[in-house]
């Protein structure tokens, strides 16, 4: 019985996300010219693949651990840091592609050891007290970022060179496009693709998703399931360590670009249901392209740039207000 | 039964004449002591003549007598605690109520004692002056974490956007009196109703969402003010970035009126904190403590936890707001920090270091961080080859001071005291 | 004989309620022994405190000579123990064969074991590739047993197999439980005292979490007057 229920909350769930995608397109063929709205569309899909870079290991992380990691941003922050930290400590005349692609392995290696770090050493003296572990994880990512602020300082770093073939500018209908934001959206569509197979296909995959129903029964069935979360939570650091490298070189790195990333990532789980993957990608998408839609409108009419994030926030709003467990969430 | 019942009654009200009284000998005192300022008549002579008084800089009697009563209260709170004859209506009041009474007058002493030990005056300005607007500050926190400790320790509600109620009250007071001419009394008001509205929205649509999603839900509605405060469209009415400053009446005048000032913050604390005492020890404050511990229990006996929640939100809103208000006051300005995380994670961490759930533990809490950031403000740490400039790096400090107390010491000071009193009381 | 698990004066505490107050019995090997009692006894606590989900706070559990009682359920489950709880924990997002895939501890556990799963569970067979979540109460419960049968137990506890279910399937299950008893070792908690009887060869009689009583399921079945003092409905 709950099944077929389920399915078809789920088909409902598609629904409501495809028309409201279809609601945007078709606001922004009436209201822009069709090169424009080809610049809107590949912006939303470039902002809402670094959106789900950062909600992707939340979301996994909270399904399975129960912790929502605040300092998610952080991890984000920091891989962006790190990788400039590797770009410009290779010796001189190192090429630039050599040196992109070392920041953001680099980043990577640095967000998946932290994580396991912090999951070790932070969250796991505090499962039996849930609540503290998301304190934590707040207070955790005001002294990250105090910590780079007073190593860094307050202001940032230039952002950094990427190869030249990312450093163009391509023509898009009559826009033009950055090819840097192509190169986002191709490492957020590989991430995608990558992390279901990893959920769909692998052994690992098969403990996340028995995990997230009863982790309890997971570790009966023999498997260390606390070894799991560790991999789990530095898999999710690691992922948006890589996005904030990934991000840098477009918007440099200072220390509230972790806040700001975080804030519009919540954003993204709560519409998607907190633990649901595909929830999380599908409105992060959704976000990046509401997002793109009214800073266009509001570029061209209003001048006012704060309507996006605000945008965003009513989107949220709303979609509580219909489902209060966000579009793909668990049935309460 | 029923005497002592009686007793412990009319011991609370004793209890409150008596601090009273004890306010009311030094100012008699100085009224009856002091000389009049040249030129003035009429009650502001009178006021004047006590001025004249405790305004003196180094020791003042006012101060001497303060300082007397304080001990006596402390003397006698302790006499009190330790006869156990039951039924005597003011050894009940002081036994109950003394320890509170004599942080009262301590902290009703200080300007004073500062005064004293730095030999400045209390009114003008000098060292005195200036630890008297720390205490401010502090009190000022001490009622946003009373507040954040209502919703988090006893009604175990998680918000991370507190600060949008305590910024909204700065900038609602500071908005209203600056453009639109409200006397203050009205901008204060509308600041809470702002406050209580804040609650109700956040209530109806957040509450109905549990946990986790009303918590994030707090925090990207705090956000949504950050923003819309920091934003450059509204710059002729807010500042944007930079805020805006704004005309208060003389009285309020923290520069011109400061031990007024003092003494109205730390009225207002006291008030804060009675309040939440009282609530909590309410069949209202009962339910809410059934609903932390166990929601679903709380809902099948029959309550309904909404409106319970609601209700602690909004009187958790109202102080909070509040705070802000004093704050926007005091600076006679507000700009968009006072929205950010900062003043959501400040209670926060007070609550946590003072104890989650006890009444004295949130403003401990806040009195220990400000105290010691103000004292370790200039120290330089030097560690082998290491220097650590500790003002500089304050809010770090703290990050890793939260990290390890939420790690090691879940209850916070007050919390582990009392059980370790509870042990060793049982054992 | 030899008692393939031993429990001695194990206690247990779920917060601050002390739900298992000295419980003590040996499981033969080859056996299948049933822990009897009234509804919160303390029978569902005691397998899940061997499993180590609600860890004792003092007493001694032996499986095959070693004790076990401080170790994660993982390593315990590693150790040779199947564990099926009451709820027919059954992952509704994974297919038939992922829960079971799940459950391997080495690889080809499941290719070994998937003939005399099929051959128990026929039914599991055409629902190979279904959600478990689509799966109906008593599938579920079958699933959840045969998940225990895919690394090589020795022991397998399973809580209340009979629960919920329609009489045919009831009959099922036993079959199944007796089928797979020849290969392991099997302690159970049934409420119902007729499959009770008719599957185990041993019994413990736990009330208010002590173990007060504990033999042979035939001399049981014999005596009225334990059957009335300690099993009749209140």
């Amino acid at each position: 019985m709950t099944t077929k229920l389920r399915s078809g909350f789920w088909r409902q769930s598609l629904l409501i996300a495809g028309l409201f995608a279809i609601a945007l397109l078709a606001l922004n063929f009436l209201i822009f010219d069709t090169g424009i709205v080809a610049v809107v569309l590949l912006s939303g899909f470039y902002q809402g693949m670094l959106f789900f870079l950062v909600a992707a290991g939340m979301s996994i992380v909270f399904g399975l651990l129960d912790v929502l990691n605040l300092a998610q941003g952080s991890f984000f922050m920091l891989g962006a840091y790190v990788g400039f930290a590797i770009y410009n400590a290779l010796p001189e005349g190192t090429p630039i592609t050599v040196r992109f692609v070392a920041a953001l392995v680099g980043a990577v290696v640095f967000g998946g050891v932290l994580g396991a770090g912090v999951e070790i050493a932070l969250l796991r003296p505090l499962y039996v007290r849930p609540i503290f572990q998301i304190v934590l994880t707040f207070g955790l990512a005001t002294a990250i970022t105090e910590l780079v602020r007073g190593i860094y300082g307050p202001s940032g770093l230039v952002p950094v060179e990427p190869p030249a073939a990312l450093n163009t500018t391509i023509a898009v209908m009559r826009g033009q496009f950055e090819t840097y934001r192509l190169f986002i959206i191709a490492v957020g569509l590989v991430l995608m693709i990558g992390i279901s197979l990893l959920l769909q296909r692998t052994r690992l995959g098969i403990i996340i998703r028995a995990g997230v129903q009863d982790s309890q029964m997971v570790e009966a069935l023999g498997i260390n399931v606390r070894r799991v979360f560790t991999l789990v939570f530095a898999l999710g650091t690691a992922v948006a360590a890589l996005g904030g490298m990934t991000a840098a070189p477009f918007l440099g790195a200072y220390p509230a670009m972790g806040e700001q990333f975080l804030l519009t990532a919540i954003i993204v789980i709560v519409i998607g249901g907190m633990s649901s993957f595909e929830g999380t990608a599908i409105a992060a998408l959704l976000v990046g392209l509401t997002r793109a839609t009214v800073e266009q409108i509001s570029l061209q009419y209003l001048n006012t740039p704060i309507l996006a994030s605000i945008s965003i926030l009513v989107f949220m709003v709303v979609v509580l207000l219909v489902r209060p467990t966000g579009l793909f969430g668990r049935e309460a | 039964m029923t005497t002592s019942l009686l007793a412990k009654r009319s011991g609370g009200r004793l209890a409150l004449l008596l601090a009273l009284a004890l306010l009311l000998i030094p100012y008699l005192h100085a009224l009856a002591t002091g000389q009049p300022e040249t030129g003035s008549a009429g009650l502001a002579a009178l006021h004047s003549r006590a001025e004249s008084v405790y305004c003196a800089k180094g020791s003042t009697p006012t101060g001497t007598i303060l300082l007397v009563e304080t001990l006596l209260i402390a003397v006698a709170t302790l006499l009190a605690r330790g006869w156990k004859t039951h039924g005597n209506p003011l050894q009940e009041g002081l036994a109950r109520h003394g320890p509170y009474l004599f942080v009262f007058l301590l902290l009703t002493t200080i300007p004073f004692l500062l005064a004293w030990r730095t030999g400045s005056s209390a009114c003008t300005r000098g060292k005195a002056f200036f630890w008297e607007s720390v205490f401010i500050d502090v009190f000022i926190l001490a009622i946003l974490a009373i507040s954040y400790n209502l919703l988090f320790g006893f009604a175990g509600i998680v918000s991370f956007g507190h600060a949008a109620f305590f910024g909204m009250g700065a900038y609602t007071v500071g908005l209203l009196m600056k453009h639109l001419a409200f006397p203050w009394v009205a901008a204060v008001i509308v600041a809470l109703l702002v406050g209580v509205v804040i609650a109700l929205i956040k209530g109806v649509v957040g509450l109905r969402i549990r946990g986790l999603y009303f918590a994030l839900f707090t925090l990207a509605f705090a956000e949504v003010f950050f923003l819309l405060a920091g934003n450059r469209i509204l710059v002729d009415i807010t500042g944007a970035e930079d805020g805006f400053t704004f005309a208060v009446p003389d009285f309020l005048n923290m520069t011109k009126n400061r031990l007024f000032f003092y003494y109205l913050t730390l009225v207002l604390m006291a008030l804060a904190f009675w309040l939440v005492r009282r609530l909590m020890g309410s069949p209202t404050g009962q339910v809410l403590r059934a609903l932390r511990d166990n929601e679903e229990r709380a809902r099948m006996l029959g309550y309904n936890t909404f409106t319970f929640k609601l209700i602690a939100l909004v009187l958790a809103g109202i102080l909070a707001t509040g705070a802000g208000v004093l704050r926007g006051i005091a600076l006679k300005g507000a700009s968009p920090n006072v929205l950010g995380v900062g003043f959501t994670f400040d209670p926060l961490l007070a609550t946590i270091i003072g104890g989650i759930g006890t009444f004295s533990g949130p403003v401990l809490g806040v009195f220990i961080l400000r105290l010691v950031e103000q004292m370790l403000r200039d120290t330089v740490l030097t560690l082998g080859s290491v220097q650590i400039d500790i003002g500089e790096r304050w809010a770090l400090i703290l990050g890793v001071i939260f990290i390890i107390i939420v790690l090691a010491f879940p209850k916070g000071i007050v919390g582990t005291l009392q059980e370790q009193y509870r042990r060793r009381k049982g054992g | 004989m030899s008692e393939l698990l031993e429990v001695r004066n194990i206690h247990t505490y779920i917060g601050q309620f002390h739900i298992l107050q000295n419980v003590s019995f040996d499981v033969p090997a080859q056996s299948i022994t049933v822990l009897l009692g009234r509804n919160g006894a303390g029978k569902t606590t005691t397998l899940r405190t061997i499993m180590g989900l609600t860890p004792a706070s003092a007493g001694v559990i032996r499986l095959n000579g070693i004790e076990i009682q401080n170790r994660r359920p993982y390593e315990i489950a590693q150790m040779g123990i199947g564990f099926v709880p009451d709820y027919r924990a059954v992952f509704r997002q994974l297919t038939v064969e992922e829960n079971l895939r799940l459950a391997e501890r080495k690889p080809g556990d499941l290719q070994r074991k998937l003939g005399f799963i099929f051959q128990i569970f026929p039914d599991l067979e055409r629902l190979y590739h279904w959600p478990g979540g689509q799966l109906s109460g008593g599938q579920q419960q079958m699933l959840a047993v045969a998940r225990a049968l895919v690394p090589d137990n020795h022991l397998l506890l399973i809580d209340e197999p009979s629960e919920g279910l329609a009489p045919v399937i009831v009959e099922q299950m036993m079959e199944a439980i007796r089928q797979l008893s020849d290969q392991t070792t099997v302690l159970l908690v049934e409420q119902n005292f007729h499959v009770a009887s008719h599957l185990a060869d041993r019994y413990v009689i736990i009330e208010d979490g002590r173990s007060v009583h504990h033999g042979q399921m035939a001399d049981l079945v014999a005596d009225r007057g334990l059957i009335t003092r300690y099993l009749a409905a209140a």
